[in-house]
């Protein structure tokens, strides 16, 4: 099970607008000075009224704890949760939000690390070079964006990193334009990778890292890749204490845990937040989750989007 | 068992895993529970599972001796502070475990001791605090339901009724 997190009712202390459609927002805490610790690549889950769950990285520096900074970029064909942001947060507004939680962790490493943004991609990849700038290591944050006007978050870049580190490259200008497969063709020794950004983004620098050692390359993808898998078909859950649970076709692995009387902790309900993350002891699970590493597929199960085949024995 | 406690801290989240916010006065209604709180809308991690929750107490005596990492065995030390441990109230000089079915007065209000708490590893995941869960076996507080609602504020008496 995911690790539940202490949620808090954050007050808006700011909101401005960035480039590329983009809003960022201060959150502080209404009593408390200090919130709690978060390293580089954390996100904080957002509580929206309707009670669904958005995942936001924190891009502000993990130093200053008395505010947590998120950018918001306005989805028009997305869930509605960006929209309801930005039409409805302002100054002084409350916001709950959960503490922090990271699945994209920047790992001690000697060699350089390459820090990869897709737009609005760079939230996560900006927190994560303040870090590496304050511990003075050698990296190089390569951002790609469709035009300048449109690159959220730039100014602050510009400000944080020198432009040794820092490489710019925007579709609208010829010049500034770099192939990601030739500049991962050659893995500097000892060279980490790490990438954030939109779908297509993803499966470019997927297909362009493929070559990089297990345990080189780390991501985070806004959402679960797209996949043309079949359509969902009906399984068997089989629980530690025996206890079989059918999941139909059109119903999750994990309302059918839970009709089933298990307890379990969810959030996204997409694959993306590991909440409902559970082991399992034997079976063939069909992963469609963004949070499990290829190491942890072989023992762990996240319910609220994968699947199996035949008959799944979950550790729960 | 002559005793005289009183009433410290009163606390209320509304829904799971929120932060827990410190009341100065709150309204217990009978058979309901706390005005606010989670248990009282429904909205608990526990909600779900029927037993009796309308209000949670633990010791402040408990946090004291958690804080000193008191007994050494199980021997958790840390720092329980009352906005965490997630009980409604934070008494000081009642023996919470002691009154496991007999009523007895906070302010104004009757409540009923119906079990003794049970800890959850979920509180020590909330918290990060790894082994709180043994370090609060045995005095985790009380389960009570509401006989007579009414207004309570820290400062108030609690006394024993069923002698």
């Amino acid at each position: 099970m995911g690790s539940p997190r202490i949620i808090m009712k954050l007050i808006v202390a700011g909101v401005h607008d960035e480039p590329g459609d983009v809003r960022v927002i201060e959150l502080r805490h209404p009593r408390k000075p200090l919130l709690p610790r978060f390293e580089p690549g954390s996100h904080v889950d957002v509580h929206l009224p309707d009670g669904k769950v958005r995942q936001y990285s924190l891009c502000g520096d993990p130093e200053d704890l008395s505010r947590y900074t998120i950018a918001v970029k306005r989805e028009t064909g997305g869930r509605g949760g960006s929209a309801w942001i930005h039409d409805t947060i302002a100054p002084g507004a409350e916001l709950p939000v959960s503490a922090p939680r990271n699945h994209f962790p920047l790992r001690e490493c000697d060699g350089p690390v390459l820090l990869l943004a897709g737009g609005i991609g760079i939230t996560p990849i900006l927190a994560m070079a303040r870090a590496l700038c304050r511990q003075r290591k050698t990296f190089e944050l390569h951002y790609f964006s469709r035009s300048r006007s449109l690159a959220p978050l730039l100014g602050t870049l510009e400000k944080i990193i020198g432009s040794e580190s820092l490489r710019l490259h925007f579709d609208d200008q010829v010049e500034t334009r770099q192939d990601i497969d030739s500049l991962l063709l050659a893995r500097p020794r000892g060279a980490q990778l790490y990438y954030c950004g939109p779908p297509g983004f993803m499966a470019a620098v997927a297909q362009a890292s493929g070559h990089w050692p297990d345990g080189t390359v780390h991501f985070e993808a806004f959402q679960p890749p797209a996949r043309d898998d079949a359509p969902p078909e009906p399984f068997t859950i089989v629980l530690r204490n025996g206890t079989v649970v059918p999941v139909p076709a059109d119903e999750s692995a994990l309302s059918a845990i839970r009709a089933a009387g298990v307890l379990l902790m969810a959030s996204c309900e997409n694959g993306v937040c590991g909440t409902c993350e559970c082991g399992y002891l034997a079976g063939q699970p069909i992963h469609r989750d963004a949070v499990l590493s290829n190491d942890a597929r072989d023992r762990r199960f996240i319910p609220c989007v994968s699947r199996a085949t035949g008959v799944l024995k979950l550790d729960l | 068992m002559t005793w005289q406690g009183s009433l410290l801290h009163i606390h209320i989240a509304p829904a799971a895993s929120y932060e827990m916010e410190e009341l100065a006065e709150a309204q217990l209604i009978a058979g309901r529970g706390l005005a606010g709180d989670r248990y009282y809308l429904g909205t608990g991690t526990y909600s779900p599972k029927p037993d009796v929750r309308e209000v949670t107490l633990i010791e402040v005596e408990v946090l004291e001796a958690i804080a000193k990492g008191e007994p050494k065995i199980p021997g958790f030390k840390g720092t329980l502070k009352p906005e965490d441990h997630r009980r409604n109230l934070t008494t000081r000089g009642v023996p919470l475990n002691h009154l496991v079915g007999k009523r007895f007065r906070v302010g104004e209000t009757v409540l009923r001791a119906a079990r003794m708490n049970f800890p959850c590893k979920y509180i020590e995941e909330l918290l990060g605090m790894s082994g709180l869960y043994e370090g609060l076996l045995n005095r985790s507080g009380l389960n009570c339901s509401i006989e007579v609602g009414g207004i309570i504020r820290p400062g108030d008496p609690i006394l024993p009724m069923d002698e």
